[in-house]
């Protein structure tokens, strides 16, 4: 019969009589444990060999252990120092004992922690005494130790040791049990017979070599078989972070929708962040409290006059034939001010005004999908920083009904349908909507976003004389309720866990 | 956002409508834009308003919003009034910082135990809103049996605004058993301390007097004398503030709701003296109405969908507004809708439309996708970071996205860096004012510090971390020495910032990475050796795309490491995305 080399080794090798481990066959047979394993179990499919396994129990001495095997256990060398010191007749002080014993470090405490549970006297209040009648050459654990330290590491050695005594040595990490599959092998009778037969080992090869390839041998070799069910090796490959596959998600549902992304500054004028937003000045998101001012640079240098006259005008007197404006207090110094933008709508203002690209005419799509910054208090769900959906469609005569059929499609793309419009107030939006959406695993109503015209008092001073729908929202929030994270912390910032990253999911 | 408590029963009360369950309020009210938030201790819905129809902050507005959805009320309601007794007059002393004053008189209001949690809380959000936590308009109201008028211009009772010395007069506040002056309350008084902010460095502070003597220390507290319970009928109502208007609607609003409590609106006159601030007297509360010119075509392209006009004037009427017919210069369809005094929000006539939408009910508006055809594309400067980013993943780096916000200590001194320094990452930084947090001060000036936190906080993950994130850096743009200085004075880029972290990373490693990632984009790199006090000397490089120098590569400094806690060698590199363009 022709086998394979590891295979013509191992029947050549194992007995009809006696049970043979497969680490024995390797080192009879010079070949690796796995490659024998192999072997073994291609014969055993062949009825050529029979192939049993018993679990076999280990016991072998931890460092620990093997050191207090050797000399003594730390509440034995306790008890004596506390001996020497007289203890036995009346309470010494704990630190004297502790520092005649020699004992540093973690030691004390596990001295301490057995002393009186093994009946070495007592130990109160900073005091301890000695009890005679202690014997440290018959405590149990000691002596356990050092028969299991003399053993050969096999279960036998501690058929002499009664189990609590083992089980606390385990628990005080001074030993260690473990299982092991033992595979034994026996030859078959139809082992025999292939044997008495004959064997001739069949030519086979372990790797594909140029030399193989060049040569033309490979047409004759016949491959060894690899345990291809076996585990590799773990590799990390890398990953694009989570939020911006989401981000990037999110990008070519709005790309395919026909929305041209938007890029501007981060940190900018509130001019552009607020006031070219009809926000009045004195809003209460515009307090030092809500947002980032800048401390360096202050101001923004150059501001266009001519809009910054407009948004002026917009804000005291209003829009329109019966507009009316604010009865704020307005100032340009506060619109030059820098602050960090709590929204993207300051990008929206910035096309929309031409100064960014030029003018722009109807119709119109823009999206972003960037970074805004707003003073709240971190919790689970909101940070500092945060990736704002922006997006916004110009047109001439743009309806609440055109407005609800973009975002029933944006969201649908996201598996988020029945959306619900709660007409809501936005100081430059009318008429305004809160988004809700049902979670998709929990079914509940959760808010997804916010939307609504501009209102013309935003429109005007820019330049636009056709109707603009616009939206937000955040990524994060589509993120948590599209993949269920719950501590949006693990993911972004300096605070993340790489093990979290490597192990998310993949999104697509 | 803020919230407003509404009690169930009070609501049905108030409506009319004893039948509505629970769950049927909670509906309707979120159709008002009023979204329940759970229930108080007492039973009452919490309620999330949105800052635009202040005349709902208490029951008796939401109750008469309701009115109007369920059809029981119908078009522009104002309040009978009778003509004034009491004058307001303004005394030349008044402080310049708070010059305007409003009031009204409300006789034979039913002020129940319900009813005075009702006004006490709305006068407490109308503080926190139109307000502006009281800087803008504070309300004070007053039980008027305690009251004695002064004698004024033709023998009517009158009381004076006017202005004292921090310490000239004194007496009982809200709260309080003493005497006090205004300067003391400030000090000694829990509500004065909380609103001392306001009126601390006016020369004089303002308080408003009857015969017997100060009753009032706007806009910080009341005084006991007049404090109003449930026993109290009659009330004079009192507000001050920085602007006329907004203290004269906040009025409007209390007006209303009281008359809701069955009383009875009586006009104050308001004298100002010569000159100051527009030397007119004024009847108030002002119950004036106010019109705007709305647009048939518009009001259907907004909602897109056909009206007929009488449909249009019966959705006016459920929204609580009168709407006539006309027509504009054009021949054009239009209405003159009149907006209710208590109404806030009404600029323009977009938000008329928004009401009739809300009447019609926007959720019975059928979504359609808009018939706009538009051409979309990315910005070059995302696809230049995308497509970077796919290198770097291809390389074996973990993406990350860190903050743009750090603190200097994080970015510089960590780093063994100091920002004068002549070296890449180095540059003054963009600040933030009176920043909350100490974590977060500026905008990072470079990526690796965001990078080194990451690997300290993961010294018990796997090695290798090969880490990389392109992201956002800032500096000043000082000017001078940039040419091309920014309009911002924020000097904005995008870093590639790379980690190699295990026991054996070296500075071969990074350059490998590196090369292969410039060699993609077409680029020329060359390392000539350079210092950076963040890398080990003699194993550190400046980064040169194309000719230009645009960052640095090397192996970090063993103190910047054990800085990090770190017990395994880095090597890094950064420099900035636009070499790749």
């Amino acid at each position: 019969m022709q086998l394979p080399h590891a295979q013509a080794a191992v029947i050549q090798t194992v007995s009809a009589d006696e049970a043979q481990p497969v680490d024995a066959l390797a080192r009879a047979t010079d070949l690796p444990v796995e490659t024998v394993t192999g072997a073994v179990f291609e014969l055993e499919e062949q009825a050529l060999v029979a192939v049993t396994e018993r679990v076999e129990e280990s016991i072998e001495l931890t460092d620990e252990g093997v050191a207090y095997a050797d000399g003594d256990l730390p509440e034995v060398t306790l008890y004596r120092a506390a001996l020497d010191a007289g203890a036995d007749d009346e309470p010494v002080s704990m630190g004297q004992v502790i520092g005649s014993s020699g004992l540093e470090g973690a030691q004390v405490d596990i001295a301490l922690s057995n002393y009186a549970r093994k009946g070495y006297g007592v130990i109160d209040s900073g005091e301890i005494t000695a009890d005679l009648d202690a014997d440290p050459d018959a405590d149990s654990e000691a002596t356990a130790l050092e028969t299991l330290a003399a053993g050969d590491g096999d279960a036998t050695d501690a058929t002499d040791i009664d189990d609590d005594t083992i089980e606390q040595l385990e628990r005080r990490g001074l030993l260690e049990r473990s299982e092991s599959t033992v595979r034994e092998a026996t030859l078959t009778d139809e082992g025999v017979t292939v044997l008495m037969e004959g064997i001739e080992e069949s030519q086979t090869v372990g790797q594909v070599t140029p030399e193989l390839l060049t040569s033309g041998e490979w047409e004759d070799a016949e491959f060894s078989a690899y345990n291809v069910e076996a585990d590799a090796e773990r590799i990390e490959g890398g990953k694009v972070h989570i939020l911006r596959q989401t981000a990037n998600r999110v990008k070519d549902v709005l790309v395919g929708m026909g929305f041209q992304e938007m890029e501007g500054p981060h940190a900018d004028a509130d001019f552009w962040i607020n006031d070219c937003l009809f926000m009045p000045q004195d809003h209460p998101a515009r307090t030092h409290w809500d947002r980032f001012a800048l401390e360096n640079p202050t101001h923004i240098d150059d501001l266009p006059e001519d809009l910054v006259e407009r948004v002026e005008r917009a804000h005291r007197e209003g829009v329109g034939d019966d507009g009316e404006g604010y009865h704020s207090p307005w100032d340009e110094d506060f619109a030059r001010a820098l602050a960090l933008r709590g929204h993207t709508t300051s990008l929206s203002a910035r096309y929309l005004s031409g100064t960014e690209i030029g003018e722009l005419e109807p119709p119109q799509r823009y999206f972003s999908v960037e970074k805004v910054y707003r003073n709240d208090t971190l919790d689970p769900t909101h940070l500092l920083e945060f990736f704002q959906i922006e997006g916004w469609v110009m047109a001439d005569d743009l309806s609440v009904r055109d407005l609800m059929g973009t975002f029933e499609e944006f969201y649908a793309q996201f598996g988020i349908t029945d959306i619900e419009f709660k007409p809501h107030y936005n100081p430059y939006t009318e008429p305004s909507f809160e988004l809700f959406g049902t979670h998709p695993t929990t079914g509940e109503l959760v808010e997804i976003g916010n939307s609504g015209l501009f209102r013309e008092e935003m429109l005007e001073p820019l330049g636009v004389e056709c109707d603009v729908m616009a939206w937000g929202l955040a990524l994060e929030r589509l993120l948590m309720l599209m993949y269920g994270f719950e501590d949006i912390r693990d993911i972004h910032g300096t605070l993340c866990d790489l093990e979290l990253l490597r192990e998310t999911e993949v999104t697509y | 956002m803020p919230t407003v408590d509404i009690a169930p029963d009070e609501l049905r009360d108030l409506t009319g409508h004893d039948e509505k369950s629970d769950d049927e309020l909670i509906e309707d009210l979120f159709a008002l834009g009023l979204e329940y938030e759970g229930e108080t201790e007492e039973g009452e819905f919490e309620l999330e308003f949105a800052p635009d129809r202040l005349d709902r902050l208490s029951v008796e507005g939401v109750a008469r919003s309701l009115r109007y959805q369920y059809g029981d009320a119908r078009g522009v309601y104002v309040p009978k009034t009778n003509s004034p007794d009491w004058t307001i007059t303004v005394d030349e002393s008044v402080p310049d910082e708070r010059p305007y004053v409003t009031g009204a008189v409300v006789r034979d209001v039913n002020l129940d135990e319900d009813a005075l949690d009702s006004l006490i809380q709305l006068q407490e959000k109308l503080h926190a809103t139109m307000g502006r936590k009281r800087a803008k308009g504070a309300i004070g109201i007053h039980d008027m049996t305690m009251l004695k008028g002064s004698p004024a211009t033709e023998g009517n009772p009158s009381v004076r605004y006017t202005g004292v010395e921090p310490d000239e007069d004194r007496f009982v506040p809200l709260d309080s058993d003493k005497d006090l002056t205004p300067g003391e309350v400030l000090e000694e008084h829990a509500t004065g301390e909380k609103y001392a902010d306001l009126v601390r460095d006016n020369d004089r502070y303002p308080a408003i007097y009857d015969d017997l003597g100060l009753f009032s220390f706007p806009p910080v507290i009341n005084g006991r004398r007049t404090e109003v319970s449930e026993e109290s009928r009659d009330l004079f109502v009192e507000l001050t503030g920085t602007d006329q208007w907004t203290i004269d609607k906040m009025c409007v609003i209390i007006c209303y709701a009281l008359s809701a409590r069955g009383g009875t609106i009586e006009e104050v006159t308001v004298e100002y003296p010569d000159g100051r601030p527009d030397g007119r007297d004024l009847v108030r509360p002002n119950l004036e109405t106010k019109t705007k010119t709305v647009s048939h075509d518009r009001v259907e392209t907004i909602l897109g969908i056909d009206f007929d006009p009488e449909e249009v004037v019966d959705l006016a009427e459920r929204a609580g507004l009168d709407a006539e017919t006309g027509e504009n210069e054009d021949g054009d369809l239009v209405y003159e809708m009149t907006i209710p005094p208590y109404r806030v929000d009404v600029l323009h006539p977009m938000d008329v439309i928004d009401d009739l939408g809300r009447a019609y009910g926007f959720n019975e508006l059928e979504p359609r996708y808009p018939d706009v055809g538009t051409v979309g594309g990315r910005h070059e400067r995302t696809r230049l970071e995308d497509a970077a980013r796919t290198q770097l993943v291809g390389l074996g780096f973990e993406d990350l996205l860190n903050f743009h916000m750090i603190n200097e200590t994080e970015n510089f001194s960590r780093m063994g860096l100091a920002s004068g320094e002549e070296a890449f990452g180095a540059g003054e930084s963009t600040t933030i004012k009176e920043p909350y947090s100490e974590d977060y001060t500026m905008l990072r000036t470079w990526v690796l510090p965001s990078l080194m936190m990451v690997l300290e906080n993961n010294t018990h993950r796997a090695y290798p971390q090969d880490l990389a994130e392109i992201g956002f850096a800032a500096r000043v743009d000082v000017e001078g020495e940039d040419e091309a200085n920014t309009e911002t004075g924020v000097d904005e880029s995008r870093h590639v910032s790379a980690v190699l972290a295990s026991h054996d990373a070296a500075y071969e490693d990074a350059k490998a990475r590196l090369q292969a990632l410039v060699r993609n984009f077409g680029g020329e790199l060359e390392t000539p050796a350079t210092e950076h006090p963040t890398f080990i000397d003699g194993r550190t490089a400046a980064v040169v795309v194309d000719g230009e120098e645009v960052g640095v590569i090397g192996e970090v400094h063993p103190k910047v490491l054990v800085e990090h806690d770190l017990e395994v060698p880095v090597a890094a590199f950064e420099f900035d995305l636009e070499s790749l363009a």
